[in-house]
C-alpha cells in the first residue's frame, strides 16, 4: 500500500458511463441494429426428451418473407461446451429438454419468422425422461448423454453416466472425527432453481463480409469465449470473428457463454444478410442459463463446547440437459460447504447431475448461496441445541490470519471476525428476539475472485486526456469506472480524463472476462501495469523538456513534477506523437497462483479461492403468524472487501447482490411439473419489486489483499450469498420453525406452523 | 394487412408514421423512429423498461397500440434533457449512483418524473410505491429511492 | 398478432361495429389484458375495436347511487375523492391492480370483461351488489355482477356487446367496506387469494345488519361467500363472531393448488383475511369514517 493521499481511488465518483445511460443514449446489444438487418427466431421441442423422427422446412420456406431456415444438417456438426463438449447448435437426432433448440428461422419480420417456425413440421416420438435429481441417479436411470464417455472434457473431471463430474475434498479422518464429537448433526436442504433476471434480454447481430469475415454485436459477459466457441461452431479462425459488446443491461453470469450469437452467426452466412436474434421473456425462463437447483445433505460433528471436529456432506446440482457450469459449480460448492471455518476433518462432494430439463449455468456465485444456505442453517441449529450463541458459535471455530483454507491455501487478510463483529453490532444481536414474531438472523461466508489474465492499452492523448483500451466489457457493476479511477491514480489525472474504450475482440486486448467478481480487481492491476510501463517514459521526457534527473519526478494534477518545474501531460504527448510516436503503453495482469494441498482434492475444477473475500449478513425481521408473511426491518451486510476502489458502487454490489439474494430466498423459483416450466413468464416468475426491498447497511471492511490493486478483492457476487441463510435463521429465531428449502415462502411458514401447532411441538 | 398512417407527437416533435394496426407504440419508437432510449424486455407489461409518459402519465409502451397514441402527448427518455442540461432527476441519478447496467434506468426515470410531477413532495415510501412497476435487478432500488427523493428536492428548490 | 382496426368516436358507432363482428371481434380499452393475451396467442380476434376515441364513458356519477362508466381507469378510482369512506375497499382494490403504469390505463370495464378469477376489484364490486350494463344493437341490460361472471374469461356479455359501466346503490350510514390482498410479493402481483368485505351494523352499533364477504382466486370467478354472510347478520360484531365468518369461508370455498399457492394455503389465508377485513370495516365504522 502506498502512503501518499490518494486522491481518486477511494473515492465515491460518479461513473463516467452514467450519462449516456440516464439520457438514453447508450447502446446496448439489444438496441443494436445494422442497414438490411433480418429478425432470427428459433423453434425449440415440446419435448423433455425424444427422438426426431422427422424435421421439414417446405411449407415453411414457401412463405414471404423467409430468407433461412437451418437445422441440425445445416450447421457444422461440433460439440462445443464450457467444461465438457457435449453441446450441439440445434438438437441432432433427439431433443434433451423442452426449449432446446431444433431449427432457426431468419425472415424479414417478425411475424413472418413467427409465421415460418409455426409451419416447421417436426415428429417427435418421446423417450423416458428423467425429470429430477433421484431420478437421474437411481441405478438404471435412462441416460441424459448415451455417448457421454466419448465427449471431450477437462480430464480432472470424475464422469460417470447421469453424473457429468464429482468433486471431492478430503481433508484429514472424518470417521474419526465424528467419534471425537460429543453431538452428531445431520441435515437435508433444497433450493429451487433460479434466473438471472437481467432487465435486457440476450441479443446479437451477426454480419458477414466479402472477406468471410464475421462480426458479432453482442451483450456477453465474454467476447473473447464467445469468439472461441463461435470459430468452433462454424468452423472459420478465430481471426475471423470479431465480437464486440455495445452494453450489456446486465448479466449475472446468465450472458457468459453463447446464447443467441451463434444463431445470428449461421443465419446470417446462410441468408446473406445481417441477422438479430434476440430472446423472449420465455425463452429465457425455458432455455437459458439458470442457477442449479440443489439438494445438500451435511454431517457435522462438534464437541458440546462448540467446536467443529468434522464434517461430510454432499451436494448435488440438477444442472439440466448439458453440463454447462455445472461441473465447475460442483467443484466450487465443496469450499462453500466447507466453510470459513477450522475443521481438521473433512469429506465433501460436489455433484453435477444431468437431468432433462433447460441446461444451468453460472449465476453470480455459482453454488455460493445453495451451499451457504445449508452450512450457514445448520450452524445455527447446531447453536441452538447446544445452547450457545450462534455468533459465539461461529467466532469459536472461524478462520484467521495464517490458518489453512479447506484445500490447505494459507488465508491471509482475513476480515472475517470484523465483518461478524459488526454485523451483529448493527442488528442488535444482544436481543435477538425483541417481541414475539420478530427474530433476527446471521449468516457468514467466504469466496474467491476469480483469476484469469487481463491486458490493457494506455495512450496520453494531447489534450490531456487517457484512453484506457480494455478486453473487458462492463457490465453495469462500474468495474470499469474501478479501473479508470486506479489508472487516473496512478498517472495523476482526474477520472473524468480517462477515455474507455472495451470490449472488441479486434481492437483490445484480451481479457478473461467480465465473471467471477474479478474485473476491476484484474484490469484495475493491468491498468498499473500499464502506468508502470509508462512512466519511464514520461519521466524521461519530462527530464529532458525541464532539465531535471528523470528520478526527481512525480506525478500530480494532470503534469509531471519536479522540483519547483511542471510539464502538462498534454504537452508530453503532443511532443511524443510529434517525434517519438506517441505516448502509449501496455500492461497485463493475472495474480499469482493460489498454493494448495492437490492431495487433498479430486475431480476439482476450482481447488482454491483466490484473494479471499469474507462476509457476514445480519437481519432483523418479523413474521405474520396466520399468513407467514415476512417483514424485513433491518438488513446488514459487511464485507470485507480488501480496499474499497469506489465506495458507491461497492454498496451498490452489495445492494443489487441482495435484492438477488432476497429474492432467491423468500419468492424465486422456476417451477417444473413433468419437464415442463409452469412459470414461464414475469407475471409468476417472482423478482423482488421496489416495495418488496428493504434498505440495506452496507459496511465496507478493508483487510487489503496482497494481489489486488490497492488491497482490493473481489466484491460483486458475494452478497448474493449469504441471504437466504440469514433469512432462515431468522425465520427460525422468530417462529421457532426451520424452514430448509428455499424459496422460504408464506405458505411454507404459515402451513409449517399449524403443522408444528397441530403436532404439539 | 392494411397500414395506418398516423401522426405522432413525441418529445415535442411531430412524426408522420405508416405502420400495421398491431405495432405497438414501443415498436414504432424503437425501430421505425430509431429512439432506442426507450427499453424492450418482457412485453407483458411486467418490467416497466418501456415505460414513457403518455399525456404526463406513466404507461408500458409494450401493451398500447401505435394506433391509439394520435393526437396524443408523448415524452419519451430522449426528451427529458434540455437546452439547459440535465433533467433534475437526471442529474439526481448520477450523483446518487443510481445507475448500473442502466437498463432499466429510462423507465425508472420516466416514473419518476410522473410520479414528482403529481406529487413534488415524494417521501421515500411514496416513492416506492409509484416506482414498483419497474424492475431493476442490479440496484436494489435503494440509490434509485434516494436518487428520486434528492430529485424532489432540488426540483423544489428550483433546481 | 393480425386484426382490423376499428376506433369509433361513439358509443353508437362502438355498439354497431360490435354487432358487425360479433365473436370476431373485441373492444380494447387498457389493453392490459387483450394485447397481453394476444401476443401470447391466446385470443385472435380479427377485429379489435378502440375505445379511446368514444366520449362518455369514463365518468364517475355519485348521487344516492354509484354509477362507473366503463372505462374509469384504476387510477381514477384509486383518486376519486367521492370513494374515501364507505367504499374505501373500491379504492384498496384499485390501487393494488399491477403497478402505476397498468392502472394509468387499465379500465374497470376491461377488469370486468377479463373475468380474471383473481381479479382484485371485482371481488368489491361483488360486495357491493353491482349491476353491470351492457349494451347492444337490442338495447341495454343490466345484469347482477354474480350473473355476470360464468367462469375465467367468461362473462354473460353476448358477442359483439359493449360493456359501458357499472353500478351500485351507495351503502347505508354506518356500513363500511374493507380489502385485503395476498401474494408473494407487495406489488405487481396476481392474488393468491383476496377478500372484499363489505359490513353495515345497526343505529346501536351492536350487530351486524348486513355483511359481504367476496373472495378472489378460490374459486372459478370472484365468488361470495354466502355462509359467512348469514352467519355474521344479525351477530354482534365481535372477534370470534369474525372468526366463526372466516372458518365458514373457508370451508365453503374450493380452491385449486397451482403454481402461486396450494389450496390449503388458499383456505388458511380465507380463514385469516375474511375476519381481518370484517375487522377492518368496524374500526372504520366506528372511527366515523363511513
Amino acid at each position: 500500500m502506498t502512503h501518499r493521499t490518494m486522491t481518486v481511488v477511494g473515492k465515491a465518483l460518479p461513473r463516467f458511463d452514467a450519462p449516456g445511460k440516464v439520457t438514453g443514449t447508450a447502446v446496448y446489444a439489444a438496441d443494436f441494429a445494422v442497414p438490411g438487418m433480418l429478425v432470427g427466431r428459433v423453434l425449440r421441442s415440446p419435448e423433455a426428451h425424444a427422438r426426431i423422427v422427422r424435421l421439414d422446412f417446405t411449407r415453411a420456406r414457401a412463405l414471404p418473407g423467409v430468407r433461412a431456415i437451418i437445422g441440425a444438417a445445416d450447421v457444422p456438426d461440433v460439440r462445443y461446451g464450457g467444461a465438457i463438449k457435449d453441446e450441439t447448435v440445434f438438437a441432432s437426432g433427439k431433443v434433451r429438454y423442452i426449449g432446446q433448440p431444433v431449427a432457426a428461422v431468419a425472415a424479414t419480420t417478425p411475424e413472418a419468422a413467427e409465421a415460418a417456425l409455426a409451419a416447421i413440421e417436426v415428429t417427435y416420438e418421446p423417450l423416458p425422461a428423467v425429470l429430477d435429481l433421484a431420478a437421474a441417479l437411481a441405478p438404471g436411470a435412462p441416460l441424459v448423454h448415451e455417448e457421454y464417455a466419448d465427449y471431450t472434457a477437462i480430464p480432472v473431471f470424475h464422469r460417470d453416466g447421469n453424473v457429468c463430474n464429482r468433486a471431492r475434498i478430503v481433508v484429514g479422518d472424518v470417521e474419526r472425527g465424528f467419534e471425537e464429537a460429543d453431538r452428531i448433526f445431520e441435515h437435508r436442504f433444497r433450493t429451487a432453481m433460479v434466473h438471472q433476471g437481467y432487465t435486457e434480454p440476450r441479443a446479437a447481430v451477426a454480419q458477414w463480409d466479402s472477406s468471410g469475415t464475421v462480426t458479432v454485436w453482442s451483450n456477453t459477459q465474454l467476447p473473447f469465449e464467445v469468439q472461441n466457441t463461435l470459430a468452433e461452431i462454424l468452423q472459420t479462425p478465430p481471426s475471423r470473428i470479431r465480437v464486440v459488446v455495445p452494453g450489456i443491461g446486465g448479466g449475472f453470469g446468465g450472458k457468459l457463454r453463447v446464447g443467441v450469437e451463434h444463431f445470428a452467426a449461421l443465419l446470417a452466412r446462410r441468408a446473406g444478410r445481417p441477422v438479430k436474434v434476440a430472446t423472449t421473456s420465455e425463452e429465457e425462463l425455458t432455455a437459458a442459463y439458470p442457477r442449479q437447483g440443489a439438494v445438500i445433505e451435511l454431517k457435522t460433528g462438534v464437541t458440546r463446547d462448540g467446536r467443529i471436529t468434522a464434517k461430510s456432506g454432499r451436494i448435488c446440482f440438477d444442472t439440466g440437459a448439458f453440463a454447462g457450469s455445472g461441473p465447475g459449480v460442483a467443484s466450487v460448492a465443496t469450499l462453500v460447504l466447507a466453510g470459513p471455518y477450522r475443521i481438521p476433518n473433512l469429506h465433501l462432494e460436489g455433484l453435477a447431475v444431468y437431468t432433462n430439463k433447460t441446461n444451468c449455468g453460472s449465476f453470480r456465485a455459482p453454488s455460493g448461496p445453495q451451499s451457504n444456505f445449508a452450512v450457514e442453517s445448520q450452524m445455527d441449529i447446531m447453536a441452538d441445541a447446544l445452547g450457545l450463541d450462534p455468533l459465539d458459535f461461529r467466532l469459536r471455530n472461524i478462520v484467521r490470519e495464517g490458518d489453512e483454507g479447506p484445500t490447505g491455501q494459507v488465508l491471509h487478510a482475513v476480515g472475517l471476525e470484523e465483518c461478524l463483529r459488526k454485523a451483529a453490532a448493527a442488528i442488535g444481536w444482544h436481543d435477538r428476539r425483541p417481541e414475539p414474531g420478530r427474530g433476527k438472523g446471521l449468516a457468514c461466508g467466504w469466496w474467491t475472485t476469480t483469476g484469469g489474465s487481463s491486458g490493457v492499452y494506455v495512450k496520453i492523448n494531447p489534450d490531456g486526456t487517457v484512453a484506457l483500451n480494455t478486453g473487458a466489457a462492463e457490465i453495469g457493476t462500474g468495474a470499469l469506472t474501478g479501473a479508470a479511477q486506479v489508472l487516473a491514480e496512478e498517472l495523476g489525472v482526474g477520472l473524468e480524463d480517462i477515455r474507455v474504450v472495451s470490449a472488441d475482440t479486434f481492437a483490445t486486448p484480451f481479457d478473461f472476462g467480465a465473471q467471477g467478481s474479478r474485473t476491476a480487481f484484474a484490469v484495475g492491476g493491468a491498468c498499473r501495469a500499464a502506468a508502470a510501463d509508462l512512466r519511464p517514459r514520461l519521466f524521461a521526457l519530462a527530464a529532458a523538456q525541464l532539465g531535471v534527473e528523470p528520478e526527481a519526478c512525480t506525478l500530480a494534477d494532470r503534469h509531471v513534477v519536479a522540483g519547483g518545474k511542471r510539464i502538462a501531460l498534454a504537452e508530453l504527448a503532443r511532443l511524443s506523437q510529434q517525434t517519438g510516436g506517441g505516448l502509449i503503453a501496455q500492461g497485463t495482469f493475472i495474480a499469482p497462483a493460489t498454493t494448495y494441498d492437490a492431495k487433498r482434492v479430486e475431480g476439482h475444477a476450482y481447488p482454491a479461492f483466490h484473494s479471499p473475500s469474507f462476509h457476514a449478513h445480519a437481519v432483523d425481521l418479523s413474521v405474520d403468524p396466520e399468513t407467514g408473511e415476512i417483514a424485513i426491518h433491518r438488513y446488514v451486510v459487511a464485507q470485507d472487501v480488501g480496499f474499497a476502489i469506489n465506495p458507491t458502487y461497492i454498496e451498490g454490489q452489495i445492494e443489487g447482490g441482495v435484492a438477488q439474494g432476497l429474492g432467491q430466498a423468500l419468492s424465486e423459483e422456476i417451477v417444473y411439473e413433468g419437464g415442463r416450466v409452469l412459470n414461464a413468464n414475469l407475471t409468476d416468475y417472482k423478482m423482488p419489486t421496489m416495495l418488496d426491498m428493504p434498505r440495506v447497511e452496507s459496511i465496507l471492511v478493508q483487510h487489503p489483499g496482497a494481489a489486488g490493486p490497492y488491497g482490493a478483492k473481489g466484491v460483486g457476487e458475494p452478497p448474493n450469498i449469504e441471504p437466504p441463510a440469514a433469512v432462515a435463521n431468522a425465520v427460525a429465531a422468530a417462529t421457532g420453525l426451520r424452514i430448509t428449502t428455499l424459496p422460504i415462502t408464506a405458505e411454507k411458514i404459515a402451513l409449517g406452523l399449524r403443522d408444528a401447532q397441530a403436532a404439539g411441538t | 394487412m392494411s397500414r395506418l398512417g398516423l401522426s405522432l407527437t413525441i418529445n415535442g416533435e411531430r412524426h408522420d408514421v405508416l405502420t400495421e394496426p398491431h405495432r405497438t407504440l414501443l415498436d414504432v419508437l424503437r425501430v421505425d423512429l430509431g429512439l432506442t432510449g426507450t427499453k424492450e424486455n418482457c412485453l407483458e407489461a411486467e418490467c416497466g423498461v418501456c415505460t414513457v409518459l403518455l399525456d404526463g402519465r406513466a404507461v408500458n409502451s409494450c401493451i398500447v397500440l401505435a394506433a391509439q397514441c394520435e393526437g396524443r402527448r408523448i415524452v419519451t427518455i430522449e426528451g427529458l434533457a434540455g437546452d439547459g442540461g440535465l433533467d433534475p432527476i437526471q442529474q439526481a441519478f448520477i450523483e446518487h449512483g443510481a445507475v448500473q447496467c442502466g437498463y432499466c434506468i429510462p423507465g425508472m426515470i420516466l416514473s419518476a418524473k410522473a410520479f414528482l410531477d403529481e406529487r413534488p413532495e415524494g417521501t421515500e415510501a411514496q416513492v416506492r410505491e409509484a416506482l414498483a412497476g419497474n424492475l431493476c435487478r442490479c440496484t436494489g432500488y435503494q440509490k434509485i429511492a434516494d436518487a428520486v427523493v434528492a430529485a424532489a428536492r432540488s426540483r423544489a428548490r428550483g433546481r | 398478432m393480425s386484426f382490423e382496426y376499428h376506433q369509433p368516436a361513439s358509443v353508437a358507432e362502438a355498439v354497431d361495429l360490435g354487432a358487425r363482428f360479433g365473436a370476431e371481434g373485441r373492444f380494447l380499452a387498457g389493453g392490459t389484458d387483450l394485447i397481453i393475451q394476444m401476443r401470447r396467442g391466446k385470443l385472435a380476434p380479427r377485429h379489435v375495436i378502440s375505445l379511446h376515441r368514444v366520449p362518455g364513458l369514463d365518468g364517475i356519477e355519485v348521487n344516492g347511487a354509484v354509477q362507473l362508466g366503463a372505462l374509469v381507469t384504476h387510477r381514477a378510482i384509486e383518486r376519486c375523492a367521492a370513494f374515501a369512506g364507505r367504499l374505501r375497499g373500491l379504492v384498496e382494490g384499485a390501487e393494488v391492480v399491477g403497478g402505476h403504469q397498468i392502472r394509468n390505463v387499465g379500465t374497470v370495464g376491461g377488469n370486468l370483461a377479463n373475468a380474471s378469477p383473481a381479479a382484485d376489484v371485482v371481488p368489491v364490486l361483488l360486495a357491493l351488489d353491482a349491476r353491470v350494463a351492457c349494451l347492444g344493437v337490442g338495447g341495454e341490460r343490466a345484469v347482477a355482477l354474480e350473473d355476470f361472471l360464468l367462469g375465467p374469461g367468461h362473462t354473460a356479455c353476448r358477442p359483439g356487446e359493449l360493456l359501458i359501466g357499472v353500478a351500485f346503490g351507495m351503502p347505508d350510514a354506518r356500513t363500511a367496506t374493507a380489502f385485503l390482498k395476498a401474494g408473494r410479493r407487495r406489488a405487481m402481483e396476481i392474488s393468491v387469494v383476496c377478500v372484499a368485505a363489505r359490513l353495515g351494523l345497526d343505529a346501536g352499533g351492536e350487530r351486524c345488519v348486513s355483511a359481504r364477504v367476496a373472495l378472489g382466486a378460490v374459486a372459478p370467478t370472484a365468488w361470495r361467500a354466502r355462509d359467512a354472510e348469514r352467519l355474521l347478520e344479525g351477530q354482534p360484531p365481535t372477534p370470534e363472531v369474525f372468526r366463526e365468518a372466516g372458518r365458514a369461508a373457508a370451508a365453503a370455498c374450493r380452491p385449486i393448488t397451482d403454481v402461486r399457492a396450494s389450496a390449503r394455503y388458499r383456505q388458511v389465508l380465507v380463514e385469516t383475511l375474511v375476519p381481518r377485513a370484517l375487522a377492518r370495516c368496524l374500526e372504520r365504522i366506528r372511527r366515523g369514517a363511513s
